[in-house]
């Protein structure tokens, strides 16, 4: 019974996820001098725009009751091929990024063609185009690591979009804005237009969908293009953040993206979820990948605290659904 | 011209020798081998390589860790620029990740399988390669190790390895690192502690640890030396391993290592970003080329590294490519230290071919070399210090 | 009759918000088929679950061959001889007969399981039943009625005492029903007792000794069968006299134009050569067997499952239909017979169901109009008398008559004048199906068209103007309602043809 609230205002899951991050952002604080810093703070930011710009995307297969998990995977591929025109290829910056997008939205289509028309079963089907494009990110780099042109440069006007420097040495994370644009507008689509409207509708019940004369196969098709279209976002998100991108790495990024939806309340089976949900689940990720080292955790505990993270989150919904 | 390539070769090794910090007299014991081979190799691409491979084409291969970083990349450069001189064929091949342990063993094998003239080797792991070289054995494939050596491999089946010697490379670091901070050091007290970070990628590979606690045992040598206590704190694995951990409460030097949950590039920014943002930090030090890249990510938003420690935080990097030079170029890194990859593998072929034509052969031992803003477009520095 | 095996007696049962059970008497005797009947929601299927301890009883007592017994759950209460044939099949399709018969209880050699003693078990078990089913056939391979036979194979060979039956026929065909009474028949020569769960009212009447009737949670009464007519059963369920005689002649006019008409559609086995015409105005009803192909011309008709040849003419024109998208472009909707599975998308509100076949009307350039689609759906709902809260209902959340209704308001929003209705009021209770004839009625009055496929014949002979009879992926017969009858129907829908 989400779907009552006034536009912009949290539903109660979203409303709880805000609640969680304010308790980890205070509890952080506490156990961190260092993390109370704005720099702190922006490098959360940093690195919740990649994963924040997956998990959009990636929450219309979740939504459909499928899952995409070439993104990862395949937000590398995008990268390392964009790098490459441009170091290699000595291309504008601006045709990498065409690039990166043109691929993903190829990429995308052809996990939607797998599973619509095919009707591969979506976790076998993307699991494949995540090993397609784990393989064809070392073949369009010719297999060795790309670094986009940095900052200092000229052409690396890019990161610009994600991170200002403002003429006093100020760093502005203005990626933020862009990717919370983006976020909204996403949900707007998702609620307020056919295609999420049927996207939402195939994951409650695609059979009664087609029924209604609704062309399943296309609305379907589309829910895995945007997937691809935001891991290509996310690739150019991870280019401007990062200096050397290397073939073969990726895995795992989706299940970073795949679980902040899964804490922000989208449904692993289907139909139910919010676009703002997701992102803010994406934010308590990131928290948590940043903030516990900052509290002296070392890396196997981080791991594990992410794991038991995620499942609460779902047990919050196995609860919810035996009420 | 055969003079002139002898002449730049013969500098280049000599002045890689003063450059790199080992102890000096086993850099003296390396010199006469390169000094040896590497002119021969010049001259054969120069005049007759055929004649010098005996009429015989050999053929090898060459399995390297991965194909992630351009690390690699020099390394199968200078394969390919040895088999070329010498007209041998060489086939190299590597897993898609340094990770990809069981990957790199079905490699090897696969090549013992091949019955191949001899086989290269950059293990990614030293252990999961034992059971490989000693099939090679079995088959008679001699195995020249690079890059890393194994140092359990069974008797009699690596016949030379060509390796850094990571330790020193590390210590080479902290011994560069040092002097510029020396001043801020020295003033240090147990409660106004100075905190010098290190970024290890992990705390498994042998490389990396050796290089870390290189870095570290080297540096708690300098400050003690210039009278001070010292600490290590972070990664348990380094404080375990490290010459003497101290104690953080009266230390007055206070060495954290941070070691990401993963290898991603993110996450060595997160633990490098940690380190940096504490207002005690004068210097850090990322042990390769994903955690310098970490701390050049980093620095991005802290906008904190400098080259004096007056002003900032003092920084260094390990290997080399594109973002590191150009950190170092616009003064956030005050250096780094690069190994040769492509002397590496450029020697490894070589070794290959004198053991095919029985020839004695022996280790050689790699070192790491320092460099910075005024040396990395010389001559002698440039042609390591892959993009 | 024989003696008393169980009784129930001041069964009380509470939910959040809900007295299912109000303090409900039941008694079974050894060899007897008791009739447990009641509207959906009546508590059967309730108290059914605290007799066999899948749920826990308030208060009363249970008395099972008179010892009191509270069975803390199904494998207690089986292991008793207190057993459930479910109305699902809990059947694992990938196994054999045999494996899903012991299930659980696997025959172990050492440590491996002994299919050959499993086998051979069930095979006597089948001979004992009187059914021929080879007990090394995978489940999946079996009909419907044969995997119900399984079923109740399952339930004898526990030993079982008391077997509960929860609207067993609900998939079956005539003939299976039959060989299930067969079995049944034998079961109570057995002495065991049963318990029948059932809608049907002339299974009834032909397979059970008596009748419980249940209502609202209560007890009403028990009537014995042979002494009571179905009048006397549906009054005690309903507490109000609903029967309502047939129609008597159709109320289409004669010069009635033709709206739709197909000519020798087929569609695999289940659809050879079916030809009819609709008209405007008109019920059509479809009379059949289960498995005669209907739901399958229908959806054949609608582009839901691919056809393979066979022409549709829609207002004289002919037509191309390969998709549902097709078929709602041309005006025509289809209401499953399976609400659940293919009518509703459960996750949505109340207004998006209704708005889902023409959403294009609701647009404001890209965006949906919400105002107007929730003003459009309250207009349906006020038209329609749907119970709900409000539009912003989740349809899940509504009856199965209102849920009936959401997707009737789909397809008069789409504003489809051929609506095909499947089983229109298939687990609707006896109220809310007398709302859903007259919202038919009254759309045909307003010259909508409707298919009608029902099995039940009191439904075809009330509603239908005219009426096509299948049989076996056939049409056997074309009846105006004036001629029709029970008897002329059923010959039909049994009638071989070659």
């Amino acid at each position: 019974m989400a779907k009552k609230k006034p536009f912009g205002k949290l539903n109660g899951r979203e409303a709880m996820v805000v609640g969680i991050i304010i308790l980890m952002i205070i509890l952080f604080s506490l156990l961190s001098p260092t993390f109370r810093t704005y720099s702190t703070f922006v490098s959360v930011l940093d690195m919740a725009y990649y994963i924040a710009l997956m998990a959009i995307g990636v929450t219309f297969p979740l939504i459909t009751g499928g899952v995409d998990l070439s993104i990862g995977t395949g937000l590398i591929c995008y990268s390392l091929f964009g790098g490459y025109l441009i170091v290699h290829k000595d291309m504008p910056v601006v045709v990498a990024l065409l690039a990166c997008m043109v691929l993903s939205i190829i990429i995308g289509t052809l996990n939607g063609f797998l599973i619509a028309f095919m009707e591969l079963p979506p976790f076998l089907a993307t699991l494949c185009t995540c090993m397609i494009t784990r393989g064809l990110g070392s073949l369009l780099s010719g297999g060795f690591g790309v670094s986009w042109p940095s900052a200092l440069e000229e052409a690396g006007w890019f990161r610009k979009i994600f991170r200002f420097t403002s003429a006093n040495g100020r760093v502005i994370p203005i990626g933020i804005v862009v990717v919370v644009v983006l976020v909204l507008l996403m949900n707007f689509i998702l609620n307020h237009t056919k295609v999420g409207r049927y996207t939402i509708a195939i994951g409650s019940n695609k059979e009664a969908t087609r029924l209604s004369g609704v062309n399943v196969k296309f609305y379907h098709v589309f829910a895995y293009v945007i997937s691809g279209f935001f891991a290509g976002l996310a690739a150019i998100a991870y280019s401007a953040t990062y200096v050397t991108i290397y073939p073969g790495s990726g895995a795992g990024f989706e299940l970073d993206a795949i679980g902040g939806a899964i804490v922000g309340g989208v449904s692993a089976s289907g139909g139910v979820g919010t676009i703002v949900g997701a992102f803010l689940g994406v934010i308590v990720i990131t928290l948590m990948k940043v903030g516990l080292p900052f509290i002296g955790l070392q890396a196997n505990w981080q791991q594990i605290f992410t794991g038991l993270v995620l499942i609460g989150a779902v047990l919050i919904d196995v609860v919810k659904k035996k009420k | 011209m055969k003079k002139r390539i002898l002449a730049i070769v013969l500098s280049t090794v000599m002045a890689l020798s003063m450059v790199a910090c080992g102890s000096a007299d086993k850099a003296a014991t390396t010199e006469p081998a390169a000094t040896e081979e590497a002119p021969a190799a010049e001259a054969a691409a120069e005049e007759a390589p055929a004649a010098e491979a005996a009429g015989e084409a050999y053929h090898f291969e060459v399995i390297v860790k991965s194909f992630q970083s351009t690390y690699w990349q020099a390394a199968v450069q200078g394969i390919e620029q040895a088999c070329a001189e010498l007209g041998v064929t060489a086939n190299s091949n590597g897993p898609a990740n340094e990770s990809d342990i069981a990957d790199q063993v079905q490699m090897i094998d696969n090549a013992i399988e091949q019955k191949p003239d001899g086989i290269g080797l950059a293990a990614c792991d030293t252990n999961s390669v034992l059971d490989s070289l000693a099939k090679a054995l079995e088959a008679g494939i001699p195995v020249v190790c690079f890059d890393t050596g194994v140092a359990d491999a069974p008797e009699g089946s690596v016949y030379a390895t060509v390796a850094t010697d990571n330790t020193a490379a590390g210590a080479c670091a902290a011994e560069n690192m040092f002097p510029v901070i020396e001043e801020v050091v020295k003033a240090a007290t147990a409660d106004a502690p100075v905190r010098i970070g290190e970024v290890n990628q992990d705390a498994t590979a042998l490389n990396i640890q050796q290089r870390g606690l290189g870095f570290i045992n080297k540096m708690i040598e300098l400050c003690t030396a210039a009278g001070k206590s010292v600490a290590v704190v972070g990664n348990e694995f380094y404080v375990n391993a490290c010459d003497n951990a101290g104690d953080e409460a009266t230390a007055e030097v206070i060495i954290e290592v941070g070691v990401p949950a993963q290898t991603t590039v993110d996450l060595a920014a997160t633990e490098a970003n940690k380190i940096m943002s504490k207002d005690d930090t004068i210097a850090i030090f990322g042990s390769n080329q994903t955690t310098a890249e970490g701390v050049i990510t980093a620095n991005a938003t802290l906008n904190k590294l400098s080259t004096d420690p007056a002003t900032g935080i003092v920084a260094a990097g390990f290997d080399a490519g594109t973002p590191q030079k150009a950190a170092i170029n616009a003064g956030q890194l005050i250096g780094s230290v690069t190994q040769s990859p492509l002397i590496m593998g450029y020697k490894c072929i070589y070794k290959l071919v004198d053991i095919c034509d029985v020839k004695e052969v022996s280790d050689i031992p790699m070192y790491g070399y320092w460099y910075n803003a005024e040396n990395m477009d010389a001559a002698d520095i440039a042609p390591n210090l892959y993009d | 009759m024989g003696e008393v095996i169980l009784t129930m007696k001041g069964i009380d049962k509470s939910f959040p918000g809900v007295h299912a059970l109000d303090h409900v008497d039941l008694e079974v005797r050894k060899g007897e088929v008791l009739a447990l009947m009641g509207e959906n929601g009546a508590g059967k299927s309730t108290l059914m679950k605290v007799l066999t301890g899948i749920y826990k009883k308030d208060s009363g007592t249970i008395t099972y061959e008179g010892k009191e017994v509270e069975f803390k759950n199904t494998r207690e209460a089986q292991d008793a001889g207190v057993v459930i044939v479910h109305q699902e099949l809990n059947m694992l399709g990938h196994l054999t007969v045999a494996q899903n018969l012991f299930i659980g209880r696997e025959f172990k050699k050492g440590i491996t399981i002994d299919d050959k003693k499993m086998n051979e078990e069930a095979k006597k078990l089948f001979e004992k039943l009187n059914v021929d089913i080879d007990p090394t056939e995978k489940m999946s391979n079996l009909t419907v009625g044969k995997q119900q036979m399984c079923e109740i194979a399952k339930a004898v060979s526990f030993d079982a005492k008391v077997i509960i039956f929860d609207e067993p026929s609900a998939a079956l065909t005539e003939a299976e029903i039959e060989e299930m009474f067969k079995i049944i028949r034998d079961l109570k020569k057995k002495d065991i007792a049963m318990v029948y769960i059932s809608h049907r009212m002339d299974e009834i009447k032909v397979i059970t000794d008596r009748v419980t009737v249940m209502r609202d949670g209560t007890y009403v009464g028990t009537l014995i069968t042979k002494d009571c007519t179905k009048e006397d059963i549906i009054n005690m369920m309903v507490g109000r006299v609903i029967y309502e005689d047939p129609k008597t002649h159709s109320a289409v006019p004669a010069d009635a134009p033709v709206v739709l008409k197909v000519e020798n559609l087929n569609a695999g086995k289940m659809v050879q050569n079916v030809s009819f015409e609709l008209h405007k105005g008109e019920i059509l009803g479809f009379s059949g067997l289960m498995g005669a192909g209907r739901t399958e011309t229908a959806r054949a008709l609608f582009g839901a499952d691919p056809k393979e040849s066979g022409d549709i003419y829609i207002n004289g024109e002919k037509v191309t239909i390969n998709s549902p998208e097709d078929a709602v472009k041309y005006g025509i909707g289809y209401l499953s017979e399976d609400r659940k599975r293919y009518g509703i998308v459960v996750q949505k509100t109340v207004a998006e169901n209704t708005t889902m076949a023409c959403l294009y009307n609701f647009m404001k350039g890209i965006f949906i109009d919400k105002k107007k689609e929730e003003k459009v759906a309250q207009d349906y709902v006020d038209a329609l008398a749907t119970k709900t809260p409000g539009v912003d209902q989740l349809v899940v959340n509504l009856s199965g008559g209102n849920q009936q209704k959401v997707v009737i308001a789909k397809w008069l929003a789409r504003n489809c004048d051929i609506l095909i209705f499947d089983e229109p009021t298939r687990g609707i209770d006896v109220g809310a199906k007398n709302e859903i004839y007259k919202l038919m009625n009254k759309l045909a009055a307003e010259g909508k068209s409707i298919i009608m496929i029902s099995s039940e014949m009191t439904e075809i002979l009330r509603m239908s103007d005219r009426i096509v009879i299948m049989c076996e992926g056939k049409k056997t017969g074309e009846i105006d309602i004036a001629e029709a009858t029970q008897e002329n129907i059923m010959n039909l829908a049994t009638r071989e043809i070659n």
